[in-house]
């Protein structure tokens, strides 16, 4: 490899073949230099418009959403996060105005449903997710040896690539029965007719539901959350450990009072990425959950919708509504499902930018 | 070169060139050998140039697809066709927006849908019943269902199976005492639209005021209740649920009974009780006949046609008149021209095997009118 | 680093609550496991006992024939991601790793540009696919094509191509850049030489990743995709793609077992798609960790 000096590129003494560069064709050399004294400028150049795109990328989607929902935010007003009906109205009747909106006799849309399944879904999944992933993750670094623990860890990490039209698929084929006959009538049987437990009992429906739906976004991000958690656990510094060790705690209170301290900000960072996924995720609970649009679920078990699954199965047919207010309210929707998922985002950032290492200098010593 | 760096260079460019391979070789190998007779049928079936169509729309017309596809690239194999099943809603919408070439819809244009696009087409193809399918344990007889009941039931009024309104039209079967699970479409859906009307029609304060017909309806808070998607969905999740009633359309008759399922018979708008055979069929049909206007845009649904069945309904395809390119317009006018023919595609060979009946002759014309106006 | 507490425990409490600590933790990890492995042999029972190698030389018919239109589809949509992603995320990586001028209040330059980004990356798939189809699909005209869906893909996968090219290229030894700086390498040169050569493994499975998410979506794919028969061709515009989450999302539903068999299919394919991926980005790193200095022991 030719050391370069200065930055025309040319080498300082003459290279072993013999040949002087000079000699080259002149025309190829200059075009050579004169891209090479310009190349800094067009690496900073890409690269700057490069990083701008997903800024450009953010603002385009949101402007898109707001222009196309804003005749809908108009008609439906506050009482769209509250309410409960989800009317069409009458598609084949009349049609009217409102605040200077056309949309059918009759139409009223309610998210209300929609965001309470979305929140409770997500409750599920990261209630289910966290413990069990922090649990994998100790289980790997502390328990397990490292011809064991390294090839688990790699298929945890191969186990969060798989789509989740799979898992899906999975769900209503094979868990959603096997729950449905064998594990929720046992459940809801011994369940005491007591406030909270109350929520537990029958009926336990057939499979398809909230807990299920909870169930499979639980198995979607505890191979996140688990993989992360591995590795702030690999890099937790073992002195820390071995002092408590030394004072005499069990594994349990070192884990408790020494590993999860360390790195609380990347388990809670972590785990908001789960939560943003699972708040996201669209195809596979659209397949488990139901698709009842116009009610919360009445006990864990029941059916419902949440705000991404009811876009991915209503959108294809809004447009009949030849007035447009339909696809205006899901488009609605879908902006609210951004503003929830940008807001949690924020909030993760919040908390683990304050103890990242993004400040840190670049590069090890 | 580092060996990395080859992996990271190889790895896309071999797929990359696997892919334009591929595609080359498959597309030089595409069908040309009898292409050249141009097949001038006396009845008027254009002979379409070398484009690719694209279907989408109403699951209960998707086996018919499936089946009229294969059968007209036998004639014509330049046509390449690509159907799909996503709903009535979805056919009208994506017909609308130009993202398809032909939507299917078992529901017919609504005044706003004509009024904001006033080019689109609904032309009848073929005449498509439902049914409605029920997974009674112990009940294979075919249980007599008035309009009035089934609103009661999708109401969420009348619960379980051995309901005194339900006995009271079927004396001497014995119903178990199981919940109902009604199953309603999820997606954009002609055959709800369809059932719907049937409610709206024979309970019109109960169901029509309140819930009226649309491809989208408030379903009302029926306890259990479940949302499914296509007329497939409608069949495995009845499968599934002991208790369930669903509305099927008739292509799926043999699923739904090879699944165990069985149907029911209706109350028509003379209050007799009918199965869906075809002589009930098309009595139906022969009374709305004479009625469909030119532009295709009819309800059949609960004629007062003594022995006629009261679920019934043409099968649109909702096409635009004003197509971007003319080659295409003329692939469209073959393929449809090619299914209302009664010799082709309107023939009891492939008509028969999803149970459906053929355009009246009357239609017939009416349909080929509206096809050529496709340019 | 296997800590075990070899103390004993004076109180039964804390013996207690160790023996469960442990028992839960095993437990914990085979809840992760098993139902991933219960998930991954299902699909495999349910796809192999039909499987016809046919399946990969065929396209699809309605709801029978092959899965050739939607294997190549998918492989020409990650190529696609690859390209347009792949350039316009490394270029941000090292933006914001190496370029990016430090701000004079000492914090972190790009912070603002590294939230958009990831707050890009938790934005639900469904709505940048709502997107993709009003604006692109139906707003330009573009129809049910290639173009709109690999500029959605691109979108969702830029930010885990950044952030992987970013921390790939922050660890390289700062060494390696003051060498560089001091040989009078301009910035360019060094990074095409230097700093690159270095990162690339962690670029290369960043890459990978990408491609893996890309390959396994679905609902952006429905509304900017559209569906086809037909193998892909060349056309950016017009003309729809297959790609293989399609018959999973929708061929299950069908009514005929053909049907139900070419959805296990494909969900099969998917799956063997994301492994290869997955591994061949293991097999990159562990390799080049071979040469290079400083790897984990």
């Amino acid at each position: 490899m030719a050391i370069v000096a200065g930055s025309t590129g040319l080498p300082a003494s003459p290279p072993a073949s013999g040949v002087h560069p000079i000699r080259r064709s002149s025309l190829a050399w200059r075009i050579g230099g004169a891209i090479r004294a310009n190349e800094e400028q067009a690496w900073r150049w890409s690269a700057r418009v490069a990083s701008l795109i997903p800024l450009g990328a953010l603002a385009f989607v949101l402007t898109v959403l707001a222009v196309k929902a804003w005749p809908a935010i108009k008609v439906n007003g506050v009482g769209f996060l509250t309410s409960s009906s989800w009317k069409p109205g009458n598609t084949y009747g009349a049609t009217v105005h409102t605040d200077g909106v056309a949309h059918p006799l009759g139409a009223s849309y309610g998210a209300w449903p929609m965001i309470a399944g979305t929140l409770q879904t997500s409750a599920i999944a990261v209630a289910l997710a966290v413990p069990i992933s922090i649990g994998a993750a100790f289980a790997l670094t502390e328990r397990l040896p490292r011809w064991l623990s390294q090839p688990l860890g790699f298929a945890i990490e191969v186990l969060a690539g798989i789509p989740s039209v799979i898992i899906g698929l999975w769900g209503v084929l094979t868990l959603g029965p096997f729950l449905s006959k064998h594990v929720y009538p046992i459940v809801a049987d011994q369940m005491p007719d007591v406030p909270v437990l109350r929520y537990f009992r029958n009926p336990t429906g057939h499979g398809e539901g909230l807990l299920t739906s909870g169930i499979v976004l639980a198995l979607m991000i505890v191979p996140i959350i688990a993989s992360t958690t591995r590795d702030l656990f690999l890099q937790v510094p073992p002195l820390p450990k071995e002092g408590a060790e030394a004072l005499g705690m069990t594994d349990a209170e070192v884990a408790r009072r020494v590993t999860v301290p360390w790195v609380r900000a990347g388990i809670i960072g972590a785990t908001v990425l789960g939560l943003g996924r699972a708040l996201g995720e669209t195809i596979a609970v659209a397949m488990i959950s139901g698709s009842i649009l116009g009610s919360v679920a009445p006990n864990i078990y029941g059916t419902m919708t949440t705000i991404a699954a009811t876009i991915v199965t209503q959108l294809d047919s809004a447009a009949t509504d030849g007035t447009g207010f339909a696809t205006a309210t899901l488009a609605e929707a879908g902006l609210l499902l951004a503003v929830i998922s940008v807001v949690v985002n924020l909030i993760a950032r919040g908390i683990v930018v304050r103890t990242s290492r993004l400040g840190a200098p670049v590069g090890r010593a | 070169m580092t060996r990395t760096f080859r992996a990271k260079i190889a790895l896309p460019a071999v797929m990359l060139a696997m892919v334009t391979i591929l595609a080359a070789c498959s597309s030089s190998a595409a069908p040309s050998t009898t292409s050249t007779a141009s097949n001038a049928t006396t009845s008027g079936i254009e002979t379409p140039p070398k484009v690719s169509l694209s279907e989408t729309g109403s699951t209960l017309l998707y086996p018919l697809w499936n089946i009229w596809a294969p059968a007209y690239n036998q004639t014509y194999p330049q046509v390449s066709i690509t159907t799909a099943g996503t709903g009535s809603g979805t056919g009208i919408s994506d017909a609308s927006n130009g993202t398809v070439d032909i939507g299917s819809s078992d529901a017919y244009l609504s005044s706003s849908q004509v009024q904001a696009h006033p080019t689109l087409l609904n032309i009848p193809l073929a005449i498509s019943v439902q049914v409605i399918a029920y997974n009674v344990p112990g009940v294979t007889a075919h249980l007599k269902l008035s309009g009035s009941l089934l609103s009661s039931i999708y109401q969420g009024k009348v619960t379980e199976w051995n309901d005194p309104a339900i006995a009271a039209l079927n004396p001497g079967t014995t119903l178990p005492s199981i919940p109902i699970v009604t199953l309603h479409r999820s997606d954009g859906s002609g055959d709800t639209f369809i059932f719907s009307q049937y409610l709206s029609k024979a309970d019109p304060s109960g169901w029509g005021t309140k819930v009226s017909f649309g491809t989208t309806v408030p379903w009302p808070a029926a306890p259990g209740a479940l949302g499914e998607n296509g007329n497939g969905g409608m069949v495995s999740g009845c499968k599934a649920t002991v208790g369930c009633i669903a509305y099927v359309g008739i292509s799926f008759l043999s699923q739904l009974l090879g699944d165990g399922l069985t149907y029911g018979q209706l109350q028509n708008g003379q209050g007799n009780y009918e199965l869906p055979t075809s002589t009930a069929v098309a009595a139906e049909a022969a009374y709305f006949a004479p009625k469909t206007p030119a532009n295709g845009t009819i309800s059949m649904i609960y004629g007062p046609v003594a022995g006629g069945y009261p679920i019934i309904n043409y099968e649109y395809a909702i096409v635009d008149s004003t197509q971007q390119s003319s080659p295409t317009a003329k692939a469209i006018r073959s393929l449809l021209e090619w299914s209302v023919d009664p010799n082709k595609g309107n023939s009891a060979q492939y008509l028969s095997q999803v149970s459906f009946q053929p355009l009246p002759a009357t239609v017939v014309a009416q349909s080929s009118k509206q096809i050529a106006k496709i340019q | 680093m296997t800590i075990q507490s070899s103390s004993y425990p004076d109180t039964r409490r804390r013996r207690i609550t160790e023996v469960l600590f442990r028992f839960a933790t095993m437990v914990a990890l085979v809840l992760v496991l098993a139902p991933a492995l219960w998930l991954i042999l299902g699909v495999i029972f349910r796809a192999v006992p039909h499987w016809k190698w046919s399946v990969i030389t065929t396209p699809t018919q309605g709801t029978s024939g092959g899965l050739e239109n939607a294997i190549l589809g998918t492989l020409l949509l990650m190529a696609g991601v690859l390209i347009i992603a792949g350039s316009a995320g490394v270029l941000a990586g090292i933006h914001l790793a190496e370029l990016a001028r430090p701000r004079r209040s000492g914090k972190s330059s790009g912070s603002f540009l590294r939230t958009a980004s990831e707050v890009l990356s938790g934005f639900p798939s469904i709505v940048l696919g709502y997107v993709g189809y009003v604006a692109l699909v139906v707003g330009l005209h573009w129809g049910f094509s290639l173009l709109p869906a690999l500029l959605i893909l691109s979108m969702m996968v830029i930010p885990y191509i950044a952030k992987s090219t970013e921390s790939a290229l922050r660890q390289v030894p700062t060494n390696y850049r003051e060498g560089a700086e001091a040989l009078g390498m301009s910035t360019g040169y060094a990074l095409r030489k230097v700093m690159l050569k270095s990162a690339l493994p962690g670029i290369v499975t960043g890459l990978l990743l990408a491609l893996a998410i890309a390959g396994g979506e679905t609902a952006p794919l429905l509304y900017t995709a559209g569906w086809t028969n037909n193998l892909p061709s060349a056309s950016l515009v017009h003309h729809p793609v297959a790609y293989l989450t399609y018959p999973v999302w929708t061929f299950y539903n069908q009514p005929s077992s053909e049907a139900h068999y070419l959805s296990y299919d494909a969900a099969l394919l998917l799956m063997v798609l994301v492994l290869v991926l997955l591994v061949a980005s293991r097999i990159i790193v562990a390799r080049t960790q071979r040469h290079s200095e400083g790897r984990r022991g």
